[in-house]
């Protein structure tokens, strides 16, 4: 498929303090939400976002690769959604990392309308959580 | 992916390379002959006008007949759909990059 998305990020921090983000399951729960991720290969895990009457909030995971500190991979479902997440972490020098997200496996499911709405929804409760 | 792929998409319709060529070139005129697509590909007539049939199918191109001739033009609206879809990813990992880079302020503290 030829859909892909590919973001940058880049943060003033250490490769391990960002491996760790990125691992850590009591930090992702800090930035994405609460979890039962390890940065172990072949783990099954979940992401449980707050439910809505349109998604579950459940995105199941199996992680794919673990390089610590450079690359991470896990798969990424929800719904009949399945991608691939690759994060790859780049040292570069003067205590900045960048953060490369790579989600590939866009499909073209119909029923997707709902996951998007959904989480479309949680969006803008978070978006009201930052304004207060 | 699934029992629902008889029904075509937009998503389906640029999965191809010869349909996102054929985009490509539309997207450069107001309105293009069949023969002079046909032109631009290494495949015969009857291969190219499938392909267009499968961008007509979803809206992303539109035909008239002049005379003897079919001519085709672009309407790009269909591809909001792919930019929504995408955006809506991208909003999802942004928003959560925020909270990430204020983990690490209060890691830095």
């Amino acid at each position: 498929m030829s859909l892909a998305l590919s973001l940058d990020f880049q943060y003033t921090t250490s490769i391990e303090k960002a491996w760790s983000a990125l691992t850590d399951s009591n930090k992702l729960a800090k930035w994405i939400t609460e979890n039962d991720f390890k940065p172990v290969v072949g783990h099954r895990f979940q992401f449980r976002h707050q439910p809505n009457e349109y998604w579950d909030g459940l995105v199941d995971g199996e992680v794919l690769i673990v390089e610590a500190p450079n690359r991470l991979s896990y798969s990424w479902a929800t719904g009949d959604e399945r991608h691939t997440v690759t994060w790859t972490l780049q040292d570069l020098g003067d205590g900045k990392v960048n953060l490369h997200l790579d989600q590939t496996g866009f499909s073209n499911v119909h029923g997707l309308e709902g996951a998007r709405y959904g989480w479309g929804n949680w969006f803008g409760g978070f978006e009201k959580a930052l304004e207060l | 992916m699934n029992e629902n792929n008889q029904l075509r998409d937009v998503y389906d319709a640029i999965a191809d390379p010869t349909r996102r060529e054929l985009i490509h070139l539309l997207s450069e005129s107001e309105e293009i002959p069949l023969h002079e697509l046909t032109a631009q590909f290494p495949m015969g007539r009857t291969a190219v006008s499938k392909h267009l049939t499968i961008l007509k199918e979803v809206g992303l191109v539109h035909d008239r007949k002049v005379g003897r001739e079919t001519r085709f033009r672009l309407d790009a609206s269909p591809l909001r759909e792919v930019q929504d879809w995408v955006g809506f990813y991208s909003k999802y990992w942004s928003t959560n990059m925020l909270r990430l880079n204020q983990l690490f302020e209060e890691e830095e503290e």
